[in-house]
């Protein structure tokens, strides 16, 4: 066995070593290289830089812990955003392990600890605001902080429970859930997790079913998003934007170029772009997680790269090319 | 030379495309929806805050100069519904102009009762027409006679009213769909098709079909397990059984397991979803009897492992590292598990057949499995291990089918390409006839 | 009768909802309505199969004492375990959200410990192990055999390199040509793909509805 049919059967221990280097060491020596927001998440960005607190969207965690590294910095990213533009945020999941997701990524952004955060604040604590009548979002801020709130220093903005953000969750079925919203909401989700009627809470009060909500960003790891364009998009033309693992992405330039969706967040890639996007706006003074991530991302592909070559070499040099097959296996 | 045509055109390709990079910035961003975005921003403008079951003479006050009542109330029957909406039209009067003039709030009641409801608000800039029915607290009911009331709203808190008007129509559910003519057309030309070739091999017409080596190879496959003493492991996909992938994928397993108990050869099939766990045992065991050797069918052969994507991979590759399977068998729908699946059996040496109709996984299966079904021969399987008639001509209606779409796709490139040099719009025609507008 | 009444149903069933979609009135609207009721429900009884399957095979290992029969202890313990806990702690089926929601931490509920715990960490692990065999995978398979197989591994190169900022660092046109090969060439591909599945996918469900291919209904065919 000369050497480089020794190197085409490498062990493929050494491999996962190598790409297990190139995936720790650069969280520890970060880069931090530019990176340039594309047209597709550009799109996702601008159609709800276009929504205030007048409109409600809807952020689907449509997947299972397995993606999170992927789908978690989009929604992230996403609900910061709906967030610091005062927008009413309804939360769902595709899939039973979403709901937790979507706790986390809650979490995140609400965390004292964490830059950026938001205040966030309980339905049962501003409902004496609520039996006053005020249902509009700079209304009920004024009269909270009348109340003698203030906004802790490092906090973004407040988030109202009920007005703000509605966390409904996840039923099965959901492409019928998606159908049943339509008509209403409510029919489908009575209550927030918390067990809070979606009647008594305003953002559902003027916003009450599919048709009058302006945008759907489901972050998947399967095929929610299909369930999305087929029974939101295209029966009752609700905007929709995806959030989808870098394995998925190819699969869904199709609707991009259809019209179907207003934009695409491919992988942790397209995660960071978003997190640029809001970093440069103002929205953020630290990136995220994806920003951070995409240094392993480099790294590794750039090792995987160098791997492929070197196999080529050791290819073309040992003259396998001519041989129909190699000694060892593959 | 002519076997590197192809490779010479992509290269091509990719020079253009790299030229084209190089010249210029992406695409126009290709914005879908830019266009959207004003609408679902304006349609939401309808301000439902003054939701209450409000008398509006109640809330009307002094009525100052040059406050005008709507009028000209149309109410016609919402198409295509299921007779649960109403479209209402009027008229703005005379001072939409007017600073203090806010927006317009619309009532409605049943005939013949007292009380009105506010069934929604219009902002100024506006249409003046409003879908009544959307509103899940305020639903129109089919063949219910309605009044409506339209009142202009000013930022008095005036409501000036108009006339009280009787519908001009009831709501009413439709028998056809309009918007759907186009999916109808679509469906008798493509389903009329597929059951003419069904007939047509029916009658005995003689058809080709192209070898497919993955599935020639199977019957390899399952006599390499039994050379080996080896179990066969049989990954039905992780989809339901509402998936066709999976229906093939079972149809496919029936002939597996029929080889498999001729042979005497354990049979693994882990199953993900409960429903395709029971139809996949079912069809193990008629298979079972079907070759002669029911008592030889070992009801734990078939088994649910879990609903979660990847414990129910870990379980997977646990059975492949401890049983050591001769042959692994996976087809189905399978999304980012694949590679996790197959680079194991991989590892154990197993011999690996897959399928799929997952595109993005097939590149996956392609690199680490011996044999790969791509796309439709997944389905074609079980028409080709069969070979009754009926199937065969399912697979030449397909291909009539797509016949039928590559002359459209290539007078679209006709069209296209005339549009460009002639500067016409020729295109847009051909456009307009097969897509289809949002259909609600 | 087996057979036939299950055929009968799909035929009927099938063809009901293929003129359904074409009928928006409301008593068509209202059968639709019933299905949408119906099918979740029909879904949760086959669960009870599947754990009756799972439970069947494990209980069977042990009695048997097969090899690894201890590891399916593992397995039937939690299997009744989580569902006991989300009976006496009702709470705990709330996923945690309440629980650690804007900062006001109380209780960890059970499901949420396991979740966070366990469940969130091997998930991910799993998931992470794509990379490492994505590399192995390439390393073996990524050969410049052809004039196709090198125009693929050309593609896949400026494609990986345009997805990171270090590849626009190495040159600026990767991300535009790596986007420009996803935006039209993998279109086509993925289209005529799509396009293809699409038909296979009406045939099959024809053959289902006019009982041509029977072995869903559990044999081969015959």
């Amino acid at each position: 066995m000369n050497i480089w049919e020794k190197m085409l059967n490498v062990d493929r221990r050494w491999i996962f070593l190598l790409i297990g280097i190139a995936c720790i060491v650069p969280f520890f020596i970060p880069l931090g290289l530019p990176i340039l927001p594309s047209a597709e998440v550009i799109g996702i960005y601008d159609h709800i830089e276009g929504l205030g607190p007048d409109n409600a969207i809807f952020v689907g965690f449509d997947f299972d812990p397995g993606t999170a590294a992927e789908n978690m910095p989009m929604g992230v990213a996403v609900l910061r955003h709906a967030f610091a533009r005062n927008i009413p945020v309804f939360v769902t999941a595709y899939t039973p392990l979403g709901q937790g997701m979507a706790a986390m990524a809650v979490e995140e952004l609400t965390n004292e600890s964490s830059a950026d955060y938001f205040e966030y604040v309980n339905w049962e604590d501003w409902a004496a605001i609520r039996e006053q009548g005020i249902t509009d979002r700079a209304g009920i801020e004024e009269a909270w902080t009348a109340e003698g709130n203030s906004l802790p220093e490092n906090a973004r903005g407040w988030i109202f429970e009920g007005r703000d953000i509605a966390l409904l969750g996840y039923l099965p079925y959901f492409h019928l859930v998606i159908l049943g919203m339509s008509s209403s909401i409510a029919s489908q989700f009575p209550t927030d997790i918390g067990g809070t009627p979606l009647e008594e809470m305003p953002m559902y009060q003027e916003h009450k079913s599919l048709r009058e909500i302006d945008l759907a960003v489901t972050n998947a790891g399967s095929s929610a998003c299909v369930a999305w364009i087929t029974y939101g998009r295209e029966k009752i033309g609700l905007p929709v934007a995806f959030g989808v693992t870098a394995v998925m992405a190819t699969d869904y330039y199709i609707y991009i170029q259809s019209g179907q969706t207003v934009g695409q967040m491919g992988g942790l890639r397209g995660a960071a772009e978003y997190e640029v996007l809001l970093h440069d706006n103002g929205y953020s003074k630290e990136y995220g997680k994806a920003f951070v991530g995409m240094d392993v991302q480099n790294i590794a592909h750039l090792l995987i790269i160098f791997l492929v070559v070197i196999g080529n070499i050791a290819f073309f040099a040992g003259g396998f090319n001519k041989k129909t097959k190699l000694k060892g296996r593959r | 030379m002519l076997r590197k045509v192809p490779a010479m055109l992509l290269a091509l390709l990719l020079a253009a495309g790299l030229a084209w990079a190089q010249a210029e910035d992406p695409p126009p961003a290709e914005s879908p929806g830019a266009g959207e975005t004003v609408e679902a921003v304006e349609e939401d403008m309808v301000m439902e805050e003054v939701e209450s079951n409000t008398e509006p003479s109640a809330i009307s006050a002094t009525i100052g100069d040059g406050m005008i009542s709507p009028g000209g109330i149309v109410v016609s029957d919402w198409p295509n519904d299921a007779g649960d909406a109403l479209l209402v039209t009027f008229e703005p009067g005379s001072e939409t102009g007017s600073e203090n003039h806010t927006g317009y709030a619309i009532y409605r009641r049943t005939l013949g009762e007292e009380e009105l409801v506010l069934v929604g608000t219009l902002d100024i800039d506006e249409e003046t027409e409003f879908v009544d029915g959307y509103d899940p607290d305020f639903i129109v009911e089919p063949g219910v006679q309605y009044e409506y009331q339209v009142a202009a709203v000013y930022l008095s808190g005036a409501e000036v009213l108009s006339d009280m008007v009787m519908a001009q129509k009831v709501a009413g559910g439709q028998i056809f769909h309009t918007g759907k003519v186009r999916v109808l057309v679509g469906c008798v030309l493509f389903l009329g098709l597929i059951l003419f070739y069904f007939h047509a091999a029916q009658r005995g017409v003689e058809m080709y079909l192209r070898p497919i080596a993955g599935i020639e190879a199977i019957d390899e496959a399952i006599g390499r397990a039994t050379e080996m003493g080896k179990p066969i492991l049989y990954v039905p996909g992780l989809s339901y059984i509402s998936d066709v992938a999976t229906i093939a994928s079972i149809t496919i397993l029936g002939r597996v397991a029929k080889k498999v108990a001729e042979y005497g050869t354990p049979l693994l099939v882990p199953n993900r979803d409960p429903i395709v766990y029971t139809i996949a045992e079912e069809t193990v065991k008629q298979a079972y009897m079907e070759a002669g050797r029911p008592d030889a069918f070992d009801k734990d052969s078939v088994f649910f492992l879990t609903q979660s994507q990847f414990a129910f991979v870990a379980g997977v590759n646990g059975i492949m590292m401890r049983e050591k399977p001769a042959t692994n068998f996976y087809l189905g729908m399978f999304w980012a598990e694949s590679l996790i699946l197959a680079e194991t059996g991989s590892l154990s040496g197993a011999i690996q057949i897959a399928g799929t109709d997952a595109v993005t996984q097939l590149p996956f299966f392609i690199t680490t499995c011996d044999y790969t079904l791509i796309g439709e021969e997944l389905y074609a399987a079980s028409a080709y291990l069969g070979r009754e008639p009926k199937q065969l001509g399912s697979i030449k209606g397909q291909d009539a089918c797509k016949g039928i779409i590559m002359a459209v796709i290539t007078l679209g490139i006709i069209l296209s390409l005339t549009d460009i040099i002639a500067g016409t719009d020729t295109l847009g025609w051909l456009r307009n006839l097969v897509t289809m507008p949002v259909v609600d | 009768m087996k057979r036939s009444i299950p055929l009968a149903i799909v035929m009927v069933g099938g063809i009901l909802f293929i003129i359904q979609y074409f009928i928006p009135h409301q008593h068509s609207q209202t059968l639709f309505d019933y299905y949408t009721e119906w099918a979740p429900i029909v879904g949760a009884f086959a669960l009870v199969l599947g754990v009756g399957s799972l439970s069947r095979l494990h209980s069977h290992k042990i009695k048997r004492k097969a090899k690894n029969w201890q590891y399916s202890y593992a397995v039937l313990i939690p299997l009744f375990l989580v569902p006991f806990f989300a009976l006496i702690m009702p709470e705990s089926l709330g996923g945690g959200m309440l629980e650690t929601m804007g900062g006001a931490r109380t209780t960890q509920g059970v499901f949420d410990f396991t979740y966070m715990n366990i469940q969130v960490p091997i998930q991910a692990t799993m998931f992470s192990l794509l990379a490492f065999y994505i590399a192995s995978a390439a390393f073996r398979a990524f050969r410049a055999k052809s004039a196709l197989a090198t125009v693929l591994l050309l593609a896949a190169i400026i494609v990986m390199l345009g997805q990171v900022p270090i590849g626009e660092l190495l040159g600026k046109w990767f991300p535009k040509v790596g986007l420009w090969i996803l935006r039209y060439p993998n279109l086509g591909a993925k289209r005529a793909i799509a396009l293809g599945v699409g038909f296979g996918m009406l045939a099959t469900q024809l053959k289902i509805i006019f009982g041509v291919e029977r072995n869903w209904l559990g044999g081969a065919g015959e």
